[in-house]
């Protein structure tokens, strides 16, 4: 079953285009890596497919979310897609965090949503109890004290997790993480990204990773798709694009990668 | 040293701040706990004759007596209360309006937002006063509602240019974004997330307004367009002792001392909110 199919999408701002022609789909717990420098149009890719483009960029062409259009669609008629069908985590985990609500509260609030959805009762302490059940599976530190944290109080790294916990609430079919790590030192880069892959294999999520850096999206994703400029180059599984690169501009990115690995190699 | 140093000054400037917060709740509480005195207990009859005419102030009469033999202290007092009610009044008026109508703009499309923003630039190139007038002149008789109202519209402009502002900074950060993809709907965004995030920065501009509409209630009252008598507002009783204020200068200093005071503690309190509504400049506990 097909969860996102993007077709045809070609987004404009005035008579430029910032993506041409963009076609990818992911079923249900697939996970895709949308790999490109910047500005060429992933992230503007990743708001359109949950209908939040920016009022001035007109987009054509048709993108399927569980099932419905997206394109053109009311925000009244996406309200109930968003968090149910697709969570987002973004880039930079500080401005991602409402600054003056405590850190237990934001992960509460997607939480409630849920449970409203699914018509469960709101009980207070159940609430709290699962918002502590997010932040362990989350794999944060001294839980007392963080969820009566504000975002301010704990690290980048913390904060990339609490974002986390607050997509993972929504408990939604299609997590879409726009570069989750590019804002973080290495380490914790690669805690985020094993912690990432681990969540959305134990809870069957389709994942949409977004980034720049090519190790990272082999570290995730089983397929990928190449974006330069707002069109797709090349697309397929992970082994393959990077395995045997057909495209000029794929071959540029495994060979920096490459010289990258070798030149690590004597220190190792 | 220079982090010492720094710690020092940091803690400086922390005494600062909640000295003046201290002395602008100081001045605005006693000006309430006179104002809510005044409701079971006043010294004199404010309008009954209590003493000779323009006498100089004295045990009996701590701001003197005006030109008809009437305390001055008592119509101060009431002054303070008539000037509470006004600013109160101004700001809750100005702020339903303004955060109201700036949180719309705030959302709004673009045809409606940049009307809405020429609006408000329209009505705050106005006189605070002059369109204050306007509206008292258009309810036809000068009441303290009618100065409570049209302080109220006059002010509401400001606070919806300021909400405006202040709603499109916040709806551009990556936490409404992020609580939009999680299904968060307009009115919980508005709730949970826009308004506490421009609370810090209102608040302090509603007790910077309030010593305003103080100010312009005054001015209102001095032109005889404010509270009508018995009213004592502080603007009429400036206005009364102008006649006489160089043989009696007391009965213009002391309800001049009363608006000051007010006003002054007012800025106070505004600077010292600025820092409790934001937890990033608490000290961390």
């Amino acid at each position: 079953m097909t969860l996102l199919a993007i077709d045809g999408l070609t987004l404009s701002i005035g008579d430029q285009a910032l993506v041409r022609d963009l076609s990818l789909s992911i079923a249900g717990g697939e996970r895709l890596g949308l790999i490109g420098e910047s500005g060429s149009g992933k992230s503007l890719t990743a708001l359109a497919a949950i209908g939040l483009l920016p009022p001035d960029i007109r987009a054509e062409g048709s993108i399927l979310l569980d099932g419905r259009q997206v394109i053109g669609a009311r925000e009244e008629d996406l309200l109930p897609l968003r968090g149910a069908a697709v969570a987002t985590v973004f880039q930079e985990p500080l401005t991602a965090l409402d600054p003056l609500m405590k850190v237990g509260r934001q992960v509460a609030e997607p939480l409630a949503r849920r449970y409203r959805r699914e018509g469960k009762k709101l009980d207070r302490k159940a609430l709290a109890r699962e918002v502590r059940d997010l932040l362990e599976r989350v794999s944060l530190p001294d839980i007392d004290r963080i969820v009566n944290a504000y975002p301010y109080e704990i690290s980048g790294g913390q904060r990339q997790r609490i974002a986390i916990a607050m997509a993972l609430a929504c408990r939604p079919k299609l997590l879409i993480a726009d570069e989750p790590t590019t804002a973080l030192d290495v380490t914790t880069q690669a805690e985020i990204l094993d912690l990432l892959s681990d969540l959305v294999r134990e809870n069957g999520m389709a994942l949409l990773f977004i980034s720049h850096d090519l190790p990272v999206v082999a570290r995730v994703a089983e397929k990928v798709a190449v974006l330069r400029r707002g069109e797709v180059v090349e697309q397929g599984p992970v082994t393959s694009v990077f395995g045997a690169p057909a495209h000029e501009y794929t071959r540029t990115l495994v060979s920096a990668a490459a010289a990258f690995d070798k030149a690590l190699e004597p220190a190792q | 040293m220079t982090v010492l140093a720094e710690q020092q000054e940091d803690s400086a400037r922390r005494t600062r701040r909640s000295l003046t917060l201290s002395i602008g709740l100081l001045l605005v509480g006693l000006h309430l706990a006179v104002a809510l005195l005044t409701l079971v207990w006043i010294p004199y009859d404010p309008t009954g004759m209590t003493g000779g005419r323009l006498e100089a102030p004295s045990w009996a009469h701590w701001a003197g007596t005006d030109r008809l033999g009437r305390d001055l202290f008592t119509q101060i007092m009431i002054g303070s209360r008539i000037a509470l009610i006004v600013g109160a009044g101004a700001v809750a008026i100005a702020a339903a309006i303004g955060v109201t109508l700036g949180v719309l703009a705030a959302f709004a499309t673009r045809y409606l937002d940049d009307a809405l923003a020429a609006t408000f630039d329209i009505l705050i190139a106005f006189p605070t006063l002059l369109l204050a007038m306007l509206v008292v002149a258009a309810t036809g008789t000068a009441s303290l509602l009618s100065a409570i109202l049209a302080l109220g519209i006059a002010i509401s402009a400001i606070v919806a240019r300021l909400t405006r502002i202040l709603a499109k900074r916040v709806l551009a950060m990556d936490y409404i974004t992020a609580a939009r993809t999680a299904g968060s709907s307009w009115p919980s965004i508005v709730f949970r997330h826009l308004l506490p995030n421009i609370w810090p920065t209102l608040s302090v501009n509603f007790a910077l307004q309030f010593g305003l509409a103080v100010i312009a209630e005054a001015s209102l009252s001095y032109l005889g367009l404010g509270a009508p008598p018995p009213n004592a507002s502080w603007g009429r009783l400036l206005q009364e002792a102008q006649g006489t204020v160089y043989t009696a200068p007391f009965g213009a200093v002391a309800p001049g001392l009363a608006l000051v005071s007010l006003v002054i503690g007012m800025n106070l309190l505004a600077d010292g909110l600025r820092d409790i509504g934001d937890p990033t400049r608490r000290r961390s506990r």
